[in-house]
């Protein structure tokens, strides 16, 4: 049946064909393989520039303005041939169409027309790994192998861009605050174009500005509030695409008590009118611990004045822990607010999230108790997962800085679980990881956006993230969600914690510096490190101990020594780990994505490049399948337990994306959202439905429809 | 005729009590249709744009012209199929689902302005418009289906004919943005076709649902007039159909691919109705790619391009003080 369909199909069809069961129940993984083969064949293999050698192709590249001639120059040419040898010889395949289409569509370098294919997956690691080490050969040939091998993964922007001689940066995201005054909000929209322009996204924070009907200059009534600068951005990122590569793409913060949350929330709403409608920016609300306290006493909610408490306290709103001053605040005289539900709010969020799948949601004082730096985090990113200190900027008339702030970015990059454990060396596999990360910061410089660069040059923050955790659960037989699953989730994060602060503390003694405010953390007091040397965090059942058979896992001492060790040499990267959604790179990377349970066994994706793709859960067969249940069917427990037992050990914030079926109710959204607060989770990204076609009304046959 | 005293045409209507309910299927239906209830404002069409401009001037037209064609249909269910069905309603609560299945056609109706609006421009859509008010067999199939909803029309023949415009009619019109996604292109705009598709299912499976029930009150020798009649209709339209294809796709090579899709959904409607099959499964293998590109569910997508097809408006339910137990 299969080879008479593949004479006649094309590689769409046959990839397809994965979301159709066969005669006998069965998913159809060979068409998939098929397709992968054929797109090889019909596609890339004829559509590629052949060269005779290594030497015509580079002084080709380099000649035509494809290649930076600086990333090759700073090695022997010797070497070179020796890297791409060493590349070539380990036979690398795609195992899914996915993983190839997308890489061919989106990653690789093309002659300028778009039509022909430069480099194969190959060249595009080997590149990296030579930028980014940046002369250093032993470097550069643990990248490759790191990289190759599917342990690292570097993130999108980076893995795309570097090497390249016309590029956008190599950083994937970028958060910036805006202050109430017009010279803030106006060179916000200035950064945010310069900085979509570039490559990755932005997330703005918008608590600070004064609400909607407050006065300006003394004058009541004249201040139109966060949506229309919510408009302005989002059209200013619809304008500004990446070289036509992707869709600029932002995200905005909000306070739960800022006056305008409704407002703001209302934006998302089916039936919101056009003026106030928002398409495709997403939104953040920052929940502070108050807020849920109120809730639970069936209180009302008071929202204040950012205008009124930034000239009481004489600090921008966001500076204050709401939690904190809450009572002080309500007492005040002088702060206008208003009242809402505490719990009618909650609901309403539930409401706006059924509908839109925004907004995220950032635990302000869980964020904060968990911050090992000094200073205060207000805000989140585009994806939810970074999590950073920043400091606002004053501007002098003419728009220059009289006093410049720090802004964030960061640059990510992922570990393949189920690799990284198989190459049995975790140490060596975080530290490469570290390494690379690390030199993606010192490589940038954001010239456009100063704030965003004095942040990166005084902190090196970086976000090492991790994919592919159900995939190697399922491969293992061990269910998403079981207890053994969040052992093993514990002392994974913890190992890596602990390689990933090692690595950093050696890229200090290396470089004579650490980040700018670590004698003020809790690295530096040594506090941070109380929960390591105070406890084991080691396997305790005999399963998830033979996971890690022949790893070498940190025990207390280690991690006493490595505290002394940081407190006397300090950390270069001020913030370690993130971990991202994973789109793209965990198809590449043949990875379930990020720590998330699989969305369906067949997922399918739909991306503006690449159209309707399908895509098989990474090591899933016809034999294992009952160790791949989906987000829907696992329910939110199961996938908050995990998270918690990651988030113990991430510096940084996890994005967590929470899964209902459409019959589900608020109430339900809401519960989950209660129980991740107490768990300890920092952020919730989206919120995802899935509608059962009605009986009668389902395409017959398909996997992803059937639960 | 409904269940309460034969209505005349000035009969106050009885207040209707969606808690005494004759057939469970209404509310069923009714749930899902609201909480499907979307605009096209919502999908972020001018994200196509570009996609758009890669487009050869033929397929701009074809697909302006596919679209078209699907307005009117949408059209003709919106004022004229859905109210002219209303009379024969069984039960007051299959009223107020076919109001909301005649609103949503108008909502589809418009949708397909606002595809236009975002991506062509109006010389383009007026000749367009103008192309589907000559067409003759797009004006055929339109006038078939518009006898059989005439006053003095059979009942269940009217919902056979609006069993074959949900479930059948529109569909070598789907084909196009199904295939245009399953190459990445107008993906935002397949999106909305998504929606209107997860509608259209619902609507060709509720009223084959109210014909069975109707067909079940006939006497034997009526039911296998009605078959004859439907599978009559089927074979005049399936006519219609197979030359409107050919006229339409036939330029870019894909009319032996819609013509399966066709015979595809037409065993969709038939079995909407209670009928057996018609084409013998080796005629009704689609392309999985279309196949699969049908289901709105679950998809993945970044959201920062596009909304997705797998939102609705959920249920608000309260939280109780033992939620906030922490």
């Amino acid at each position: 049946m299969l080879d008479r369909m593949s004479e006649t199909l094309d590689y769409h069809a046959l990839n397809a064909m994965l979301n159709l069961y066969d005669d006998e129940g069965h998913i159809r993984f060979d068409a998939d393989r098929m397709a992968a083969r054929q797109y090889f064949l019909q596609h890339v293999n004829q559509n590629t520039v052949f060269f005779h050698s290594l030497d015509e192709k580079l002084d080709y590249l380099v000649e035509e303005g494809y290649y930076e001639a600086e990333v090759l120059e700073a090695y022997p040419r010797a070497f070179l041939q020796q890297i791409w040898d060493a590349a070539f010889k380990k036979k690398f395949r795609f195992p899914t169409f996915l993983g190839a289409f997308k890489y061919y569509t989106s990653y690789t370098l093309k002659t300028r027309d778009g039509k022909r294919f430069l480099e194969r997956y190959e060249d595009r690691v080997v590149m990296v790994a030579l930028a980014l080490a940046r002369g250093d050969q032993d470097l550069a040939m643990s990248f490759m192998e790191e990289i190759l091998s599917g342990r690292f993964q570097p993130a999108t922007p980076t893995f795309l861009n570097a090497g390249k001689k016309s590029r956008g940066e190599l950083i994937s995201c970028f958060l910036l605050r805006l202050e109430d005054n017009m010279e803030s909000i106006g060179r916000g929209i200035n950064s945010a174009l310069q900085l979509s322009k570039r490559g990755g996204g932005v997330a703005l924070m918008l608590t600070n500005i004064r609400e909607h009907g407050a006065p300006i200059k003394g004058i009541e009534n004249q201040s139109s509030g966060v949506i229309p600068i919510m408009k302005l951005l989002e059209d200013s990122f619809s304008y500004a695409n990446q070289l036509g590569a992707r869709q600029g793409a932002g995200a905005v913060y909000l306070n739960a008590h800022h006056p305008d949350i409704l407002r703001f929330l209302d934006t998302k709403r089916e039936n919101a009118d056009e003026k106030i409608r928002i398409k495709t920016l997403s939104l953040g609300v920052v929940i502070p611990d108050v807020t849920f306290e109120l809730a639970k006493r069936n209180e009302p909610m008071y929202l204040f004045s950012p205008h009124d408490v930034e000239k009481i306290y004489g600090v921008p709103f966001s500076e204050i822990s709401v939690t904190e001053k809450y009572d002080e605040m309500v007492e005040d005289k002088r702060i206008r607010k208003t009242k809402i539900n505490a719990r009618s709010f909650f609901q309403t969020l539930a409401e706006i999230q059924f509908e839109s799948g925004y907004p995220y949601i950032m635990f302000e004082d869980t964020v904060n108790r968990m911050n090992p730096i000094d200073g205060r985090i207000t805000m989140s990113n585009l994806c939810s997962e970074i999590l950073q200190v920043n400091e606002a900027s004053e501007y002098n008339e003419d728009l220059s800085y009289a006093r410049m702030g720090t802004d964030i970015s960061c640059n990510l990059g992922s570990l393949n679980i189920a690799k990284s454990m198989d190459g049995r060396d975790l140490g060596a596999t975080v530290e490469a990881a570290i390494r690379a990360l690390t030199a993606v910061s010192e490589m940038s410089a954001i010239d456009s956006v100063p704030s965003i660069r004095k942040g990166n040059d005084e902190s090196h923050a970086i976000g090492l993230g991790q994919m592919n955790l159900h995939g190697f659960l399922a491969r293992e037989h061990i269910h998403y969600g079981s207890p053994e699953g969040v052992e093993f989730t514990s002392v994974y994060f913890a190992t890596v914690a602990y390689h990933a602060i090692r690595a950093s503390c050696a890229l200090a003694k290396e470089r004579g510096e650490s980040f700018k405010g670590f004698a003020a953390s809790d690295y530096a007091s040594g506090v941070f490190f109380d929960k390591y040397t105070e406890r084991d965090w080691l396997p305790e059942s005999d399963r998830v101990a033979e996971l890690f058979d022949g790893i070498a896992l940190p025990s207390r001492a280690d991690w006493a020594a490595l505290k002394a060790d940081v407190m006397e040499h300090g950390l270069y990267n001020r913030n370690l780990q993130a971990v991202p959604p994973t789109g793209s790179i965990s198809y590449i990377n043949n990875s379930t994505s990020s720590i998330h349970p699989i969305v369906s066994k067949i997922e399918i994706r739909k991306e503006g490049k690449i159209g309707r793709v399908y895509y098989p859960a990474a090591f899933m067969n016809n034999d294992n399948l009952e160790y791949y249940r989906d987000a829907y069917e696992i329910g939110p427990e199961a996938l908050i337990e995990t998270y918690a037992a990651a988030t113990e050990h991430v510096d940084q914030g996890l994005s967590l994306t929470l899964f209902f079926p459409a019959e589900a109710t608020t109430r339900d959204i809401n519960r989950a959202q209660i129980l991740a607060w107490k768990k300890g989770i920092k952020t919730i990204y989206y919120v995802r439905l899935r509608q059962t076609a009605l009986e009668g009304t389902e395409v017959e046959g398909c996997v992803s429809c059937t639960l | 005729m409904k269940d309460n005293a034969p209505a005349s045409a000035r009969a106050v209507p009885r207040a209707i009590n969606w808690n005494r309910l004759q057939d469970e299927k209404d509310l069923e239906v009714w749930n899902r249709l609201t909480v499907n209830f979307w605009l096209p404002e919502k999908v972020p069409l001018s994200n196509d744009v570009q996609s758009w401009a890669t487009l050869t001037e033929e397929e701009r037209q074809l697909t302006i012209r596919v679209f078209t064609g699907l307005t009117l249909l949408d059209t003709i269910q919106n004022s004229v199929g859905a109210p002219a069905m209303m009379p024969d309603c069984l039960t007051p609560h299959e009223e107020s689902v076919l109001t909301n299945i005649a609103f949503m056609e108008a909502v589809h109706a418009r949708s397909y302005s606002s595809i236009f609006s975002t991506l062509c421009s109006t010389r383009e859509v007026d000749e367009a418009f103008r192309w589907s008010d000559e067409n003759p067999h797009l004006q055929a199939k339109a006038r078939a289906v518009l006898e059989t909803y005439a006053p003095e029309a059979d009942p269940l023949k009217r919902k056979i004919a609006s069993v074959f415009l949900e479930s059948f009619l529109f569909y070598s019109g789907f084909y196009l943005p199904m295939y245009w996604s399953s190459r990445a292109k107008l993906t935002n705009t397949a999106d909305l076709i998504r929606l209107i598709i997860r509608d259209e299912a619902v609507h060709g499976y509720y009223i084959g649902y109210k014909f069975q029930r109707g067909l079940e009150l006939e006497s034997p020798e009526r039911r296998q007039e009605l078959k004859d009649y439907a599978f009559g209709l089927l074979f005049e339209l399936y006519d219609i159909e197979a030359r409107y294809t050919e006229e339409l796709y036939d330029g870019i090579g894909l009319t032996e691919e819609v013509k399966a899709f066709l015979h595809y959904n037409a065993n969709k409607a038939l079995q909407n109705l209670g009928f057996e099959a018609l084409f013998p499964p080796e005629a009704a293998e689609v392309n999985p790619a279309i196949l699969a590109a049908l289901s709105p569910d679950s998809e993945n997508h970044d959201f920062f391009s596009g909304s997705g097809s797998s939102y609705v408006i959920g249920r608000a339910v309260a939280t109780e003080d033992d939620d906030w137990d922490f």
